[in-house]
């Protein structure tokens, strides 16, 4: 946990002992959660002032799982104060057990997050849901944060009360897009990180063409190809799908070339820097409004736009790719509380065609 | 309305929706008065910031014109040195600092010199080859306002100035002080539409690049609560407070020239009444905001009279005093202030505004230097209860309170049961807190007028005619207070709120400046 997200206080300890965990033997019990809360806001200080704009609520099946998405989680929610309430649901493990651990962070003297972990296994997971339930702090919208594949009923009962769901497509293999792009077409207020990490793309790509010398190009163009790195992966395919969304009769086409970056973690440092490209992320956009091909291509941390056909060629626009701190993408999706981004829908469901069509 | 080019083409198919918002073009910002104190502790770091971001243009330039002989490496080496002790954003990255500091150029010389621009125009030209900034530019006038004329008429002459139909974008940022004088004000906006059309001006004003008073169009027209109330049905009066901690900062030649109407006044406090009592606008956009701000400065009662300046406005000027357990010397004592200087460093003053919101509701307004602590805010203070249920001033009016700096946020007090106790109703504060709330950091005001300034937004910055309508109600007052018939400022502790003539003229209304 970095101190710039502010100071994790634990509900019993000291206060850099970590979280307090509760056990419990059959249902989860609210009150003695809802006390230990209590008890750590109340250790941070007198009074201290809690502000938060929703409920997050993540829900993964695993504890790596859930330990690999802490660091987003915790930092996406400190940007938008909330109550975080974590369910890592392990039906693998045969064993029942039910627990619960509560801790407090506080940034600039004010409690930005409540974080309730509830871990279950075996049997016992099915009490989480009612638990969570129990759990959200009333008026405020419900966010969830769904870290596995996009099926199966607790994902139906998650559509149907969550105000809004974030998953990220670019973590699975690129054909989990269809059953999202299913779910999209019957209303379901998702969001995709894999969406918010091609913002830089599609936003290049428009501002290209509101360049003067080549706004005459815009009602011309017939085909687009995406190249991604090593393998094709959702991203490159919500690009064309959103192009094909945007421009009628579009060819397009896509394909993995060359390797991912080598480091494809999130990089760390003082100051914040465009994460590597990791494995199916997208390489190049080239688009073609004949006589004229745009290039978007990825250089280190920058994105480029080169212009040929029109005059002798040349580089149009160069911006550099935003910095990615751990949750800055979580962070995006969370501008939007409730309902859809509408052109996600229609992008993923073009890409949710393209999908069908490339298949034998 | 004048012809578009953009008007007659296909729309561009991939912009709807979208939610990055929209990236600057390719341009060059050339910066006048580039060895100044604003360009090393704003501009430049804002400009760095905005790399540091990803929300510059990839093909971008930054090229300082000043007097100063600085070689190439030598100014390059000085930004490093301003963006490394003034940026939001610490310690520097090398690596966006050398692809910002790749982009920078330097051009010395006197702003009225021809060879300047011819050498300018150099410059520009090979960055439009060597950096691809295409044509555009935004130029920003950084320089005493003395300079502004030559500015304009030797960028005329240079042929650096595009017409708005033409491709490529010309703009131009002008600092504050917008003249010294209605007069001056009129001349010079005549002077500079003579060169640019209104649609290339950016007059700016830092105060409307803060966060917080962005948010307070949203607090109003994004909300349902408050707008109904918002009117002189419920409130009260109102009180705008900007007072500083410091003192002139060893700018004794420009605050003398200034002081504190002309300096805080007729800009940064105007604007913030204008957006507190301002209609909602037909749309969030640059002559949609403008438009009421204007209306709210036509309704500002002039001091059409001596007896009125003295009734309502009082001066002041700080004497020796102590701020936080430090002696400070008073105005007098300051470098470059004359003997027996009458510059008031302090004022507070009672604003009417006519109009059919605010008839009858006073605002009052108070700005200093040498106060106990910096704090700006806009106080709306509601009417008492009419009936008096828990007993005679058991409970006290209630009172809107939007703090603009610093801890940035909003703040109602309202009546709450003591418990325990019978009825005995004690006033609470809700607050908001801007920074805590939404925990990412804070751009600075110059990054977000900047950035706008390259996207040619102009609703966050002053139209022609508002600079004037604003310099008509200031110097309503100057013409009377500047007069040596006009009393002297009253002297004030420094580390005081003012005088106690600035207490009273609340006072004498039957109520008192919120303590702060």
């Amino acid at each position: 946990m970095s101190d710039a997200y502010g100071e994790p206080i634990s509900a019993g300890g000291s206060q850099h002992s970590g979280e307090l965990t509760l056990s419990f033997d059959q249902a989860v019990d609210l009150r003695r959660i809802e006390a230990a809360l209590h008890a750590a806001r109340e250790r941070g200080g007198p009074a201290p002032e809690s502000v938060a704009t929703l409920n997050l609520v993540a829900i993964t099946f695993n504890a790596a799982q859930y330990e690999r998405a802490c660091p987003a989680l915790e930092a996406a929610g400190t940007l938008h104060p909330c109550r975080l309430i974590a369910l890592i649901a392990d039906a693998l493990i045969e064993h029942d057990s039910l627990s619960a651990a509560v801790s407090v962070i506080r940034s600039g003297g004010a409690v930005t997050m409540e974080r309730i972990v509830l871990s279950a296994t075996g049997r016992a997971v099915r009490h989480l849901e009612s638990a969570m339930m129990g759990l959200l702090r009333p008026d405020l919208p419900m966010v969830v944060v769904w870290g596995g594949r996009p099926l199966g009923d607790l994902l139906h009962r998650v559509v149907e009360s969550a105000d809004r769901i974030v998953t990220d497509s670019g973590a699975r293999p690129p054909n989990y897009l269809a059953e999202t792009a299913d779910l999209l077409a019957k209303g379901a207020p998702i969001g995709d990180l894999a969406w918010a990490r091609i913002f830089p793309w599609q936003s290049l790509a428009a501002d290209t063409l509101d360049l003067p010398n080549l706004r005459e190009h815009r009602g011309n163009i017939r085909n687009a190809r995406v190249v991604c790195a090593g393998a094709v992966g959702a991203e490159g395919l919500l690009l064309l799908g959103w192009m094909q969304s945007r421009i009628k009769r579009l060819e397009v086409a896509i394909e993995a070339q060359g390797a991912p970056d080598e480091d494809a973690g999130v990089p760390q440092g003082p100051i914040p820097r465009a994460a590597p490209m990791g494995l199916g992320h997208v390489r190049l956009l080239e688009f073609v409004a004949p006589p004229v091909t745009f290039t978007l291509h990825r250089e280190s941390g920058l994105l480029l736009a080169e212009v040929k056909g029109d005059d002798d060629g040349y580089v149009a626009h160069r911006v550099r790719l935003p910095p990615e701190l751990p949750g800055s993408l979580l962070a995006l999706e969370l501008k939007i509380l409730a309902g859809r981004d509408e052109l996600y829908a229609q992008s993923a469901q073009q890409a949710a065609k393209l999908l069908r069509a490339a298949k034998p | 309305m004048p012809y578009a080019p953009e008007d007659d083409e296909v729309p561009n198919p991939l912009r709807p929706g979208l939610r990055a918002e929209t990236a600057p073009e390719p341009c060059a910002v050339v910066i006048f008065g580039a060895s100044g104190d604003l360009a090393h502790r704003k501009l430049v770091p804002a400009l760095y910031n905005l790399a540091v971001g990803g929300h510059l243009p990839g093909a971008f330039a930054v090229v300082g014109v000043a007097k100063t002989g600085y070689a190439h490496d030598e100014f390059v080496q000085d930004m490093r040195e301003a963006v490394g002790k003034f940026s939001r954003t610490r310690p520097i990255d090398p690596e966006i600092w050398q692809d910002f500091a790749a982009g920078m150029r330097y051009v010395c010389g006197e702003f009225d010199d021809p060879d300047t621009f011819a050498r300018l125009r150099n410059t520009l030209e090979e960055a439009d080859r060597s950096r691809a900034t295409r044509g555009n530019r935004l130029f920003y006038f950084a320089t005493p306002p003395s300079a502004f004329p030559s500015l304009l008429e030797r960028l005329k002459e240079a042929g650096l100035i595009r017409s708005p139909l033409e491709s490529g974008f010309t703009r131009v940022v002008i600092e504050k002080p917008f003249g010294r004088d209605l007069a001056s004000a009129r001349a010079l906006n005549r002077l500079v539409l003579q060169t640019f059309d209104e649609r290339q001006v950016f007059r700016i004003d830092h105060y409307l690049g803060k966060e917080t008073v962005q948010n307070l169009l949203v607090f109003r027209f994004g909300n349902s609560i408050f707008e109904p109330i918002w009117n002189r049905r419920y409130v009260e009066h109102v009180q705008i407070t900007a007072g500083e901690e410091l003192g002139i900062e060893g700018r004794g030649h420009y605050y003398e020239e200034a002081g504190v109407l002309r300096d805080m006044i007729q800009n940064h406090v105007q604007q913030l009444l204008c957006l507190c009592a301002m209609e909602p606008p037909i749309a969030y956009d640059a002559d949609g905001v403008r438009d009421e701000k204007l209306k709210v400065l036509r309704a500002v009662e002039t001091f059409d009279s001596q007896e009125r300046v003295a009734a309502d406005v009082v001066l002041g000027q700080y004497a020796p005093g102590s701020i936080a357990g430090a002696d400070v010397p008073g105005y007098q004592q300051e470098k470059d202030v004359a003997q027996g200087s009458r510059t008031p460093t302090f004022v507070a003053a009672r604003f009417n505004v006519r109009s059919w919101r605010w008839d009858g509701v006073p605002f009052y307004v108070r700005s200093g230097k040498r106060m106990p602590k910096r704090a700006t805010e806009i106080a709306v203070h509601f009417r008492r209860i009419p009936h008096q249920l828990f007993g005679e001033g058991a409970t006290q009016p209630n009172v809107l309170i939007i703090r603009v700096q610093p801890q940035e946020g909003i703040t109602l007090r309202f009546s709450a049961k003591v418990p325990g106790e019978r009825y005995r109703p004690r006033t609470v504060s809700m607050d908001f807190r801007y920074g805590t709330t939404f925990a990412s950091a804070t751009p600075e005001a110059y990054e977000r007028l900047l950035l706008d300034a390259m996207r040619g937004d102009q609703t966050l910055f002053t139209r022609g005619d508002e600079v004037e309508a604003a310099w008509k109600i200031a110097g309503s007052i100057l013409k009377y207070t500047e007069s040596p018939a006009f009393p002297r400022p009253y002297l004030y502790e420094a580390g005081s709120w003012g005088p106690r003539q600035a207490d009273q003229l609340l006072a004498r209304d039957g109520r008192a400046w919120r303590r702060l």
